[in-house]
Order: structure tokens, then sequence, then C-alpha cells
């Protein structure tokens, strides 16, 4: 993969746009060892996704005014919901409840200490600070993973692509609860290299699974591929939010 | 007990499978058939003996399980303890489960292989073997086979009288050993209950009891609920899967209880070590950590040339839609 850029450390990749004015900078590292795990734990209050990319980074730097966008899973994470608020539940919630108040009943099993957003769902769109079309630089850049406990799927992953005259950028929140919910949350950003714009479009998508299966059975789609494929399930969903805002950084 | 078809040379199976060719699917389904029959004879809790090397979760990734016996030795030369999580995921769990099963149908007493979560009907449709029989077989009847054949491995195993090992971890329904040999495991993991709890639940280091998870479903243990169980069953130590750890394995709770996790770089990008924890003779424990197999990039490079040489295929497509 193309890389003119500078500071390589370990796992690092950057790439300059022919104009001088926008460096995209990448890093992908192992997911974090176990004391990393805990203090970030400790920091957010909310237990970590199974595969968290805490090393991991993406961002955009205006060189002439050091203005920046970046993604992180620490501040994607901070965006997860630490109340009760919105919580969602597995499919087998409610038979589990009724075994809850017998086990309860008969001793040990403390409720739930600490309610949280572990659907791991984040509105996050990115860290900002002030400060042909061959494709140049392209990477893919996961932030966190989850399996939910094999309830369904929670991912977030970024994919940057950088063209003579301009570069996309797709911050995407998957989440797929088995037999409730499946979400998309993306955030598109648009540079024209010779402008000083940054377009920033968040679009939040959700529908039911029960609904979604009855549009793949009518597209006579492999349901248990087609729930797998985030690409295939996003134009079945519900739009809820859609915004754009225009950066001026010149 | 009839034996294999006489057209099944199950060392033969072996050595195709070593490397890594798949076999027929009628051969499947009379070696899940037998399997079976060997593993309905098997208790809930199986007792063996030391020294043996336990696995924790392979997910398929099938040049890292050859990985493990490279380092760890061929069977029958070493014994082997499997803690379930054969399949989902990576990129060959057919293979992997198909030389599992044939192993253990040819060293029956060597190697043992006990029921992880991922071994379901239901998870297997949503993480990738179920799939995977799919495509390589052209129909999902070798996933019938396996999964089928899946209702049938034991939950937990015990070594020398005093390791506990399970897929999960420990049940607020079980106090004592006893407790699940009288489980009727013969069936699809539940939802609830002890056999589920077996297979799915996770240890707490912040807590001391048992506390449901935010989920809705399952269950996380703390350190007296281990504590206790030890001594409630005279044992020393409680050996689990399931959860993926960076440096390949985990120990908590003053030395009760470690995690060993057998998938490294899992899912090929987590970047993680895997390890095999070797239990010896007089019970000491030797952590055997191990990195990803080489031949997992030599693989994704052959088929990465394969695509690019597709016509009008393009890695990034479908990227902005």
């Amino acid at each position: 993969m193309a890389s003119n850029g500078s500071d390589s450390g370990a796992g690092t990749k950057s790439y300059t746009t022919q104009n001088g004015t926008w460096r995209i900078t990448t890093r992908k590292l192992p997911i974090l060892k176990a004391t990393p795990i805990d203090q970030l734990s400790n920091d957010l209050g909310i237990p970590i996704p199974e595969m968290i990319f805490g090393d991991n980074l993406v961002s955009i730097i205006h060189l002439p005014t050091a203005w920046t966008l970046s993604f992180n899973a620490r501040d994607a994470l901070d965006r997860v919901s630490k109340t009760e608020e919105g919580m969602l539940q597995v499919a087998v919630a409610e038979e589990w409840k009724k075994d809850r108040k017998e086990a309860m009943v008969k001793d040990e099993v403390k409720s739930v200490v600490k309610p949280f957003d572990w659907s791991y769902s984040t509105d996050y769109r990115g860290s900002t600070d002030v400060g042909g079309n061959p494709i140049l630089f392209f990477e893919t850049v996961d932030l966190y993973e989850d399996e939910l406990a094999d309830n369904g799927i929670a991912l977030l992953s970024i994919k940057i692509r950088v063209m003579p005259e301009r570069l996309l950028l797709l911050s995407r929140f998957f989440l797929r609860l088995d037999g409730v919910v499946v979400r998309i949350r993306d955030t598109r950003v648009y540079i024209e290299h010779g402008s000083e714009k940054v377009i920033r479009q968040y679009t939040a998508k959700e529908e039911s699974y029960a609904v979604l299966q009855e549009k793949l059975k009518g597209m006579r789609e492999n349901a248990p591929e087609a729930f797998r494929d985030a690409n295939v399930l996003a134009p079945l969903l519900r739009t809820e939010v859609d915004e754009v805002e225009v950066f001026e950084v010149g | 007990m009839p034996g294999l078809p006489s057209s099944v040379d199950l060392d033969e199976c072996i050595d195709r499978l070593y490397r890594k060719e798949l076999l027929a699917d009628s051969v499947i389904e009379a070696i899940c058939a037998k399997t079976k029959e060997l593993l309905m004879k098997e208790s809930n809790v199986v007792h063996v003996q030391a020294p043996v090397t336990v696995v924790g979760d392979i997910h398929g990734q099938f040049f890292d399980m050859i990985e493990i016996f490279k380092i760890g030795g061929y069977c029958p030369d070493t014994n082997y303890l499997f803690l379930g999580d054969y399949v989902d995921r990576g990129l060959f769990s057919i293979e992997t489960i198909s030389l599992l099963v044939c192993l253990k149908l040819r060293y029956p007493s060597r190697v043992h292989l006990i029921r992880g979560n991922h071994e379901s009907r239901g998870v297997t449709q949503s993480y990738g073997f179920y799939t995977e029989c799919s495509r390589k077989y052209g129909n999902p009847a070798v996933w019938h086979y396996f999964t089928d054949m899946f209702d049938y491995l034991s939950l937990s195993c015990v070594i020398d009288d005093k390791i506990f090992c399970v897929h999960g971890g420990l049940s607020p329904s079980i106090h004592s050993i006893d407790q699940i040999k009288i489980i009727d495991r013969f069936r699809e993991i539940p939802h609830e209950g002890p056999m589920a709890d077996l297979v799915w639940s996770d240890p707490d280091a912040e807590r001391d009891e048992f506390s449901l998870s935010p989920r809705g479903a399952g269950y996380t243990f703390g350190a007296q609920v281990v504590k206790k169980f030890l001594e409630v069953n005279s044992m020393n130590h409680i050996l689990r899967a399931h959860q993926l750890c960076n440096e390949g394995f985990m120990v908590m709770f003053d030395d009760r209880l470690s995690t060993v996790w057998s998938a490294p770089n899992y899912c090929y990008r987590c970047g993680n070590l895997a390890s095999v924890l070797e239990v010896g003779p007089g019970g000491e424990r030797h952590w055997n950590v191990f990195d990803a197999a080489p031949e997992n990039e030599v693989h994704r490079l052959e088929q990465q040339q394969q695509q690019q040489m597709q016509v009008g295929s393009d890695p990034v497509r479908d990227y902005f839609l």
C-alpha cells in the first residue's frame, strides 16, 4: 500500500496529499493486553468489548491549520450509554427473568451490578481538534468488536480511501442483536483536497429483526448469510437520523 | 458395536486431513455416526490422568491447530483435552473438526473433546460454520451430520481428581460435580439452566459471587464462588477457555482459575498470542505459548493473488455505498 509519509511507528502508515494540504494517518496494532484493558475499563466505567483495538487510530490532519479529525476506540466507547436508558436485552431475556426470580430466592445471584449499554452502540462521529480515480491509499482499521456472548455482533470499523482529487472515510458501527434488532450508524467524511471544506454525514439506521427476516424472505436471500453482511442489510433499514455538517478549516 | 464401513480407513482420513483435504460427505456421515456411539458412553464428567495437554478455543484456524501438534506433540504421543469451540470464525472449521473427530475415533482414550458454546445449531448458523459447509459441499448436509454429533459431546473433564475443566465456567445451579453428572446433555444447548451456564459463563475478578450479565442472560462468577466450588469438590484449580486473551492465557483468583486461549491472531486480525496448557504427572502446569502459524500468511497472499487475477474484481468495491 502506498505510504509516502514520515514518522512511521509500529503499525503506522501515513499519506500526504500531493498538494501538501492533508495528511492521513492510520495505526493498526494487536488488541490490548490485560492491564491496559483494566485501566480503560476503570477510566470509562464500563466493561470493554471482547476485541479491543485500543491502540488503533485513523486521523485526518489539515496541515496548514493543524485541524484534525481522528477516530479511536477510547473516545468511541466513551459515547456508549452508561445507564439503563435504551438498554437492549437479548432475545431470551424474558425466559431468563423467570429463572432469575427462583435463583435470587435461592441465594447467591446478584442482580446486574452496573447497567450499561452492553451492545456498545455508539453515535461516535470522530474526535475533532482545533489544531482517473486510482486509489492511492486504502486502509481498514477496526476499533472494537464484540460477539455479545454469541447473541450477534457489535463492530466499529473504519475504512479510508484516498484518491488524487479527494478522500473518503467511512466509520461504520454495525449491531446485529439476533432476534431483536439491526443497527447501522455510518459517519462518512468527504474532503476535496483542493478545498478547505470537510463534509461529514452521519446516518443512523435501524430495523427490527422480524421485519428484516420478512424482507430477506421476499428477496429470496439466504437469511443466515445476509444477516452477517452489513452491506446487504443497510438498504433494508429505516433511516432515523441523517445529518450533514460542513467544517470550514481554511 | 458395528465398525465403520470397510470403505472408510481412519488412518488414511487422518493423513488426508493433516494435508487439509476435505473428506467426502458420505465419509463425514459415517464418521459422525460412529463418533456419536463413542461419545454416548462418556459421562458428563470425563476423568483423565496427567500428563495431558489442554487446548482452548480453535475456531476453525486449521493452520494454528497443526502448529499446536508441532509444538505440543502429535497424537497419540501426547494426550490431548480440547475444551470446545472448534468451529466458526476461522476459514477451516470443517477441516478442523473433521481432523479432531477422526483423532478421537482413532485414539479414544488419548484424545478428549468437550462441548463449547459454538458446538450448537443456533450459534453455527450465525458465525460461519453453516455457511462454510454449504459453500464447500454445495449443501448443508455435513452441517447436519456434525451438529447432530455435537449433541453427544461431554460437558466437562477432571484431571487427576484435582483440576476441573469446562468450556465456559460455573453455574449457580451446580455446587457439586455430581450435579453435572445428572444433566441430560444429549440435546441442543438450551438458552438457560446449568448446561447453558457451563458453556457460557465468565469469571469476573471484581466480584465475589454470581452476577447477572447486563445482556439479560448469562452469568459471571467471582472469587468466592470459585473457592467454594473447589473446596466442596476437593479440587485445586478450574481450567476453562471461552475468552480471548492477548497474552494467550490468563490466571486469576490467586491461581485458582485459568483461561486457555488457543487461536493466535484470532480472526486473522487480533494480533494476540495463543497457548496450550501442559499438565504434568505431578499436577504442575506449564503454559506453552505460540504465535500464528506462517502458513496463514502464505494462504492469505495466495487468496489475494487469485482475487487479483479475476477480471474486474476490486478489493475495495462496495466501499462507500
